[in-house]
């Protein structure tokens, strides 16, 4: 018989104090760990992908910075062009070190490498790039031949067969890429011969041709040179270079970032709402609670429970519920994100990394912290009154 | 009171507060209980005031059994409040065993109610949550340590001296009145008490259940020699005591030994 074991059995009982009390730590540490989540994932995933560029600066046509945007962080399809020309404008502007062009592709319909309807593929010049090779050459100790690619963590070859055939055309996969938590994953990595033998030979093969207009490109990679000022070059690049927008890789994806801040705003909006709604609720909850029982605490008070062992009691029952509450709705948020991570990255506009068990643990004790000093901050008024009532008047009536 | 069951702060506190008894002149060290001069008012203004108890000074030694009658308000259950600390006195003091009570930290005090006063209440007051035999054993859960026997044989050899060891498992509300009240005389002796509040521990039981209890009071208070205080609502129970207090208006208006009167009536 300890002050444990009462306050359990006084949980069961209090069915409805203990199911507010519940409901509300599991509806906060949910909607606390879905904010930090996707928050914390679409960051992860931004830095990832300004990472992954690995460039200082990004040269496009004029005006598709946004379409560009998207399809390198989100791996949504896109089909720009500009004259091959550009890349040897840009070599000339002071304070390039090194510039290599890209294209960017759309696959075929339901390749039946990849769950996309449309594959993203960045074609690539091994001669001037700076960006894949090295990765290239770190992991896979060489850059890729013709015929071969480097894909997305979702990528993969089809069961029983050795080669991706896109557009009839056999691909060897070389290597996956890290998550990073959008269409990206379905993406494709390949060098401009593969991609540009890929195209003729469609023409013969495929029922579609991939189509490569002749002396075009999609965008220009630039290094600045050291010491250089990526902003000062990207302003002389406007200058110099004609039908381009550059941009500077600090400031990439900046619509995103928009979005996402106003995102999370109101995910923390709601959250705050939701956990101001709460504490009134619990403690209104609570207080009628040990008001009904206020003979009951009187008698035990009688028995020799001191008033901080009162508190104590009704503090540890409402610790026990929402530590219950949070862990099972944190758990529930995380186990719905992840199943609609995919939805949920098409219907806000921005991707997230799903992060790891240790991060998703440090999250969830977040969520769990939050609940609990909301919980206490509601319940300790009513307690600490409840135990300083006068005993002998509580047991009257 | 054993002294040496007193927590140590109980103890020092007990010999801070003994002078100032002294000086009021009241004696202490031989009684059990001992209240001098306590007045416990009700109400903040002054017109709508109730004087409780007025001035009641009582001294009751070790193994008494005291039975307390009087009207119906007239102060008998907050002079039995006023002993176990429930309710502060509005003036005068309470001493247990020459501890002044409100010397004390509420934690002392209720630790002191814990390990040396028993109740029994005119209402229901099991907890219903739990079954018979928990709520025997609930006063150890706030303390109660210095008895040192096993609480689970003390609480059932308990519940067999109130004739109740089969219904160890059962839940208050699937007991009768009558043996919820012997649950809770059990209760109130899990830590082997000096003093037995009693507040009419029977108003709500048929003559033959009342009878009973009472027999199992006498039976206690004769092997345990505990000192019992107890609140009746009719002074045909006077008779079971040894000594009987009368109270009206807040004020004690007879106080005297009961003779061996029962005995000879049946
Ligand atoms: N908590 C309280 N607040 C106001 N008045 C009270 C309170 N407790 C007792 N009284 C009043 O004090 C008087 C004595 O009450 P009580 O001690 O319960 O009498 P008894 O137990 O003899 O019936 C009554 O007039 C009652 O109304
Ligand atoms: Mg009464």
């Amino acid at each position: 018989m300890t002050l444990l074991h009462l306050a359990l059995k006084d949980i069961s009982r209090n069915a409805f104090r203990s199911w507010a009390i519940f409901l509300c730590a599991l509806l906060v540490a949910g909607l606390a760990l879905a904010t930090l989540l996707i928050t914390r994932g679409a960051q992860d995933s931004l830095e990832l992908a300004v990472d992954r560029l690995g460039a200082d600066i990004i040269v496009v046509p004029q005006g598709s910075e946004t379409t560009v945007e998207s399809a390198l962080l989100m791996g949504t399809p896109t089909q720009v062009w500009m004259p091959e020309e550009r890349i040897g404008d840009v070599r000339n502007v002071d304070g390039v070190s090194q510039a290599s062009s890209q294209l960017y592709l759309t696959s075929l319909k339901n390749a039946a490498c990849c769950s996309v309807e449309n594959m993203f593929m960045v074609a690539y010049d091994p001669e001037t790039d700076f960006t894949i090779q090295p990765w290239l050459e770190k992991n896979l100790g060489g850059g890729l031949s013709l015929g071969e690619v480097v894909g997305g963590t979702f990528v993969f070859v089809p069961e029983g067969e050795q080669n991706i055939k896109l557009y009839n055309y056999l691909l060897t996969l070389k290597a996956n890429l890290e998550p990073t938590g959008s269409n990206l994953d379905q993406s494709m990595f390949l060098t401009l011969e593969t991609a540009r033998d890929m195209s003729r030979m469609s023409r013969e093969r495929a029922e579609e041709p991939l189509v490569i207009p002749e002396g075009k490109i999609s965008a220009i990679l630039v290094k600045v040179a050291d010491g250089a000022d990526p902003d000062a070059v990207a302003v002389q690049i406007l200058k110099d270079v004609p039908g381009v927008t550059p941009v500077v890789s600090p400031k990439m994806f900046g619509t995103f970032r928009d979005q996402m801040s106003a995102a999370l705003s109101s995910m923390v909006l709601v959250l705050s709402l939701t956990l101001g709604l709460s504490l009134v609720f619990i403690a209104l909850v609570f207080s009628m609670a040990t008001h009904e029982r206020r003979r009951e605490i009187g008698v035990l008070r009688a028995l020799g429970a001191s008033r901080a062992a009162v508190v104590r009691s009704l503090l540890v029952q409402a610790v026990i519920l929402t530590c219950a509450g949070a862990v099972i709705g944190a758990v529930l948020a995380a186990i719905g994100i992840y199943l609609f991570r995919d939805y949920i990255v098409t219907r806000v506009g921005f991707p997230f990394l799903f992060p790891s068990l240790s991060g998703l643990f440090s999250f969830l004790m977040v969520g769990l912290a939050i609940a609990l000093c909301g919980v206490l901050l509601a319940v300790v008024a009513p307690a600490v009154r409840v135990s300083r009532q006068d005993p002998a008047h509580a047991m009257r009536e | 009171m054993k002294s040496e069951a007193m927590t140590e702060e109980a103890a020092s506190s007990a010999r801070q507060g003994a002078p100032e008894i002294a000086d009021a002149g009241q004696p202490s060290a031989e009684h059990v209980i001992s209240v001098a001069d306590v007045t416990k008012r009700y109400g903040s203004k002054k017109e709508v005031q109730v004087t409780a108890v007025d001035t009641v000074s009582l001294a009751v030694s070790r193994g008494e059994f005291v039975v307390i009658t009087g009207r119906s308000g007239s102060g008998k259950t907050t002079l039995l409040n006023l002993i176990s600390g429930l309710t502060t006195p509005t003036a005068g003091h309470v001493v247990l065993d020459g501890v002044e009570l409100w010397s004390l930290s509420d934690r002392q005090r209720s630790r002191l109610r814990n390990e040396h006063i028993g109740f029994v209440f005119q209402f229901p007051s099991l907890v219903p949550s739990l079954n018979v035999l928990e709520n025997v054993m609930l006063p150890r859960a706030f303390g109660g340590n210095h008895v040192g026997d096993d609480v689970e044989s003390r609480a059932r050899m308990l519940l067999s001296t109130v004739g109740l060891e089969e219904k160890a498992a059962a839940h208050p509300r699937q007991l009768s009145a009558g043996q919820q009240q012997r649950v809770v005389l059990a209760r109130s002796l899990v830590n082997r008490p000096t003093i037995i509040l009693a507040d009419e521990p029977s108003s709500n039981l048929d003559e033959t259940t009342e009878q009973e209890i009472m027999e199992l009071f006498e039976r206690v208070h004769e092997t345990t020699g505990v000192t019992i205080l107890m609140v009746t609502h009719t002074s045909q129970l006077i008779s079971w005591g040894t000594r009987s207090v009368r109270m009206a208006a807040g004020r004690i208006i007879g106080d005297e030994p009961v003779a061996q009167a029962r005995s000879t009536q049946d």
